[in-house]
């Protein structure tokens, strides 16, 4: 009854070879709590437990029993230690989250497991660990307590991978969850480490859109903090993913990205490189990519684009990074003006960036410049700007010498890692294999390129259908 | 006829489609001196009558003129359908420009006769050529195809058909059995094509008249014939170089390519190298205005001073339009008013030409920078008004030019807008370059993040896939669940 049903989502991970001599105690607890608690607690081979917990009870009644009470109403999870039992826990917690959320557990109790559980036993289930992650965020919703919940995440998160710099499934429902709430600052500590290792062994689960969604997510949350350096190369990883088509996500990020770009640099720079040709095909025709073109200077043009568009805009939600994007476009304007001019009254400025008449706000944009330190400049009381000579991008000053040797050990340490990374390829079996096939085919000629054929051919054709 | 009548709305817009900048009206007067009649003895042939259109649409107080002098030549050839061209152009002028002009009949008739004469003529001589090619064809015989063919292509040509012309031409081609016969039939090509100023096409025919070139001076080696003949193959390029160096040049003018149009230009052979084509198609007097024009529109001051003032052979050039020399030399002599004041005089004569005509205007633009630029590069601050009374300018119109030259990167320099100084921007190189090198550095590593990301990601094949059921081509953009939930977000920053 068990195995012709389809096999649910949660059992993709390859089972552990299950040790025989464990089997019997495994069914002889197959249907009770109880049971399953005595085994909890008892088992100290962890692995083993996870097993057990995998295939406890018949599929359909399995979430059932797990995520009920003790006959008597006692909970289950009291009795059990956040550290030792993490994974018990994990899946009882999980389970109950999901199944049974009117006798939710406390949230106290669901901060400290977050706080406190043992990673090396999660590490064992982590489908279970994204599962309790989407119980967390449920529960939150329900409650209304949004803090709560994206608390508990960014504990769960911090010590369930073995770095930051790990992705996993957690990081686009705790950056999604950030940002639906606009919980924009609990998200930065994350957001700061960032993503390089990708880890299909220990996450099974991970899938493209945790990439794209947790970096879009983030570019959003730093554009929200008008962290745009951040924010831009955010949006450029998620532009940049690999795609065999272009996925919506992709599309958005495009969008925000030009803006982005605009924002912090007065103007859209090329995509990445490697960003796939029809997701650039269709950003050239949303209006967003006209707007480079008027940029800063035309504003009455800009304005009269916006105005055109401003369904579209509104539609895709970035209507507040377009006006955002227009209040800066008078600075850059200014600051090219710092090129051209060593002084320039307000007026003059003022048709330059075609504020005609507006002196008052075109003063108070040129002293808010000075203030952030983007011009260097000084006002004089007859309404005359003097720029300095230098432009803001070049430090007046030579550096110092412990600045200069920090640049040197950071560039030191990135070619180190390089070369690791190099080394770690040139040893790894798919490309011995395929050296050693191509300096093979040097050897034979070209007269038999059959061979590769046959493999440029097999596996792609089995790729896509699995696709 | 109607072949003929055709060719006259192709010819009549012909050069407003060579020239996209409408050309204003160019004013012939005191200042502006044109001679007409001077000018037009440089020329004959069809090109004579192509100019004088040009001149009619474009001057018409000298218009009226212009046309007598059209309808005097026209007799000498055999294409009476110039007579349409003409008179269009002349009424177009006239009813476009705000000089009332005389009407035709005041000055000029149509010969009639003469008109139907031609006529017949032209059709009795196409009838006897292309009966001469059907026998050529049916005989079979090589040569003579390839003469009937070229016969027939002068005929058209002459009768203005230049689309059946160079049919023929090209034609005649697949008949060509020696290098000589090849680039005789690129040379008549690309005479069609200068006279069409289908200036893209003329590279092509100059690359394979080259190739031509090059197998008629190779051949003699191979055979290990007597130096005679490779001296005679090498005088044979000389004869044509100057020929296609010519062509070369007008095409790179007509793209647009001064710089390159300078260098063909200052290497163009002696005038007696054109031989048919002096006259035909150019007078020694384009070739100095253009050459000179250019080279100062795009070269350095060492380059003018070797290339043009010390170049014995375009000093030839440049001694039919004296008024040349006294550009260069007051360029050079930093005279920049001088020069101005002259390019403006002698506007009229360079707008009048029609091959430099849709040039002159970014011409005087690029000399005028290029002007500004010298002029101020020993300075590190200057006086607006020091360089108006140079250039003879006000000074808002200096500092307008001065801003532009700025904006495009050509003077490192600033404007004091409130005391009128242009101050050359001071440069810390070392600065600038610590700046510069910390972020390429930077840059360095956050591409070296995404890359390293990026193929972490392919690894672990996280690549976004079209989604289950779709075909590929037609999933533009996969759907995700989550996105309608991002896209739920609230506005920013409201």
């Amino acid at each position: 009854m068990n195995d012709p049903l389809p096999t649910p989502p949660l059992q993709t991970a390859a089972a552990e070879p299950p040790p025989p001599p464990d089997d019997p105690p495994a069914s002889d607890v197959s249907n009770s709590l109880e049971g399953l608690l005595v085994q909890i607690t008892s088992q100290d081979d962890y692995e083993i437990l996870n097993h057990m917990l995998r295939i406890f009870a018949p599929i359909e009644v399995r979430e059932t029993i797990l995520g009920s009470l003790l006959p008597g109403g006692a909970d289950p999870l009291q009795a059990l230690d956040v550290k030792r039992n993490t994974l018990g826990i994990l899946y009882l917690l999980s389970a109950r989250l999901q199944v049974n959320a009117a006798a939710a557990p406390p949230p106290q109790f669901i901060e400290a497991f977050c706080q406190d559980f043992d990673p090396e036993q999660a590490r064992l289930a982590p489908e279970r660990v994204t599962f309790l992650a989407k119980g967390i965020l449920q529960l939150g919703q329900q409650a209304n307590e949004a803090i709560f919940s994206v608390k508990a995440l960014a504990d769960l998160l911090v010590r369930f991978p073995p770095s930051l710099h790990y992705l996993t499934p957690l990081h686009a429902l705790f950056m999604t969850a950030c940002v639906a709430n606009r919980l924009f600052a609990s998200a930065t500590p994350i957001l700061s480490e960032s993503i390089t290792e990708i880890d299909i062994a220990l996450f099974p689960d991970l899938h493209y859109t945790d990439n794209l969604v947790y970096h879009y997510a983030g570019g959003f949350a730093y554009a929200a903090l008008n962290q745009w350096e951040e924010a831009e190369e955010f949006f450029e990883i998620v532009v940049g993913a690999p795609a065999q088509v272009p996925s919506a996500i992709q599309l958005e990020a495009g969008k925000k990205l030009i803006l982005v770009q605009l924002i912090k640099d007065g103007k859209s720079a090329a995509l990445p490189r490697y960003t796939n040709p029809n997701l650039q095909r269709l950003l050239k025709n949303t209006p967003y990519f006209g707007l480079n073109r008027h940029y800063p200077q035309q504003q009455a043009q800009l304005r009269i684009l916006i105005e055109k568009e401003k369904e579209t805009f509104e539609k895709d939600q970035n209507i507040g990074l377009v006006k955002l994007m227009l209040e800066h476009a008078p600075r850059w304007a200014i600051k090219k003006l710092t090129g051209t001019y060593l002084t320039l009254s307000i007026p003059e400025i003022g048709k330059a960036i075609s504020m005609e008449g507006q002196d008052e706000a075109v003063q108070r944009i040129i002293l808010s410049m000075i203030e952030k330190g983007e011009i260097d400049a000084w006002l004089s009381m007859d309404g005359i700007v003097t720029f300095n000579d230098s432009p803001p991008t070049v430090p007046t000053r030579i550096l110092t010498r412990t600045e200069i040797d920090v640049a040197l050990k950071e560039a030191q340490r990135q070619a180190a890692i390089l070369s690791a990374l190099e080394r770690e390829i040139g040893k790894s079996r798919d490309f011995l294999v395929k050296a050693a096939r191509v300096k093979d085919n040097d050897w034979v000629g070209p007269g038999v390129p059959d061979e590769d054929l046959m493999f440029g051919v097999t596996p792609s054709g089995s790729w896509a259908e699995d696709a | 006829m109607d072949v003929e009548m055709a060719d006259a709305t192709e010819q009549a817009s012909g050069p407003s489609k060579t020239s996209k900048v409408p050309i204003p009206t160019v004013v012939v007067d005191e200042n502006h001196p044109f001679e007409l009649e001077t000018y037009m003895a440089n020329y004959t042939g069809r090109i004579a009558i192509d100019r004088l259109v040009h001149i009619i649409s474009l001057a018409p107080s000298i218009a009226p003129q212009a046309l007598q002098l059209a309808f005097r030549h026209i007799q000498s050839l055999r294409d009476p359908a110039l007579y349409q061209v003409v008179l269009s152009a002349y009424e177009q002028a006239a009813s476009l420009g705000s000089v009332p002009l005389p009407a035709v009949n005041d000055i000029a008739t149509v010969d009639q006769r003469w008109v139907d004469e031609t006529n017949a003529k032209n059709q009795n001589e196409r009838m006897k050529l292309e009966v001469e090619l059907k026998t050529y064809t049916n005989n079979m015989i090589k040569e003579s195809i390839r003469m009937a063919h070229r016969d027939l292509g002068e005929f058209y040509k002459s009768v203005g058909d230049y689309t059946t012309a160079l049919k023929h031409f090209t034609k005649s081609r697949e008949f060509c059995t020696t290098n000589q016969h090849i680039l005789e039939m690129c040379l008549s090509v690309l005479e069609i094509l200068i006279e069409q100023r289908n200036y893209s096409h003329i590279p092509t025919y100059i690359f394979k008249s080259d190739a031509a070139l090059d197998q008629s001076t190779s051949v003699p080696e191979n055979s290990k014939a007597p130096v005679g003949t490779k001296a005679k193959a090498s005088a044979e390029r000389e004869r044509y170089q100057t020929k296609l160096d010519f062509a070369m040049a007008l095409s790179q003018l007509g793209q647009g390519l001064y710089d390159k149009a300078a260098h063909s230009f200052l290497k163009l052979g002696p005038s007696a190298k054109f031989d048919d084509w002096a006259g035909k198609l150019v007078a020694p007097g384009d070739i100095a205005i253009c050459g000179t024009l250019c080279a100062l529109a795009s070269m350095s001051r060492s380059a003018i001073k070797s290339r043009v003032l010390e170049n014995e052979t375009f000093g030839v050039y440049i001694e039919h339009e004296p008024y040349v020399r006294d550009i260069v030399e007051a360029y050079m002599s930093n005279r920049f008013k001088v020069v101005l004041e002259l390019l403006e005089r002698f506007s009229t004569r360079h707008y009048l030409d029609i091959y430099l005509s849709s040039h002159v205007h970014d011409l005087t633009n690029l000399i005028r920078n290029r002007a500004i630029v010298l002029y101020f590069q020993p300075f590190s601050t200057i006086k607006l008004d020091r360089m108006s009374t140079v250039f003879g300018w006000s000074v808002d119109e200096v500092e307008r030019q001065v801003v532009s030259l700025i904006q495009s990167g050509e003077i490192q320099g600033r404007v004091d807008s409130q005391n009128k100084i242009l101050k050359a921007k001071q440069m810390d190189s070392r600065a600038q370059l610590f700046a510069k090198a910390l972020k390429a550095g930077s840059e360095m590593q956050s591409a070296n993040r995404k890359l390293l990301l990026r193929m972490r990601l392919q690894q672990a094949d996280l690549v976004v896939k079209p989604p289950k059921g779709q075909k590929p081509e037609s999933a533009a953009v996969a759907p995700s669940s989550q996105m309608s939930q991002i896209s739920e977000f609230s506005p920013l920053n409201e």
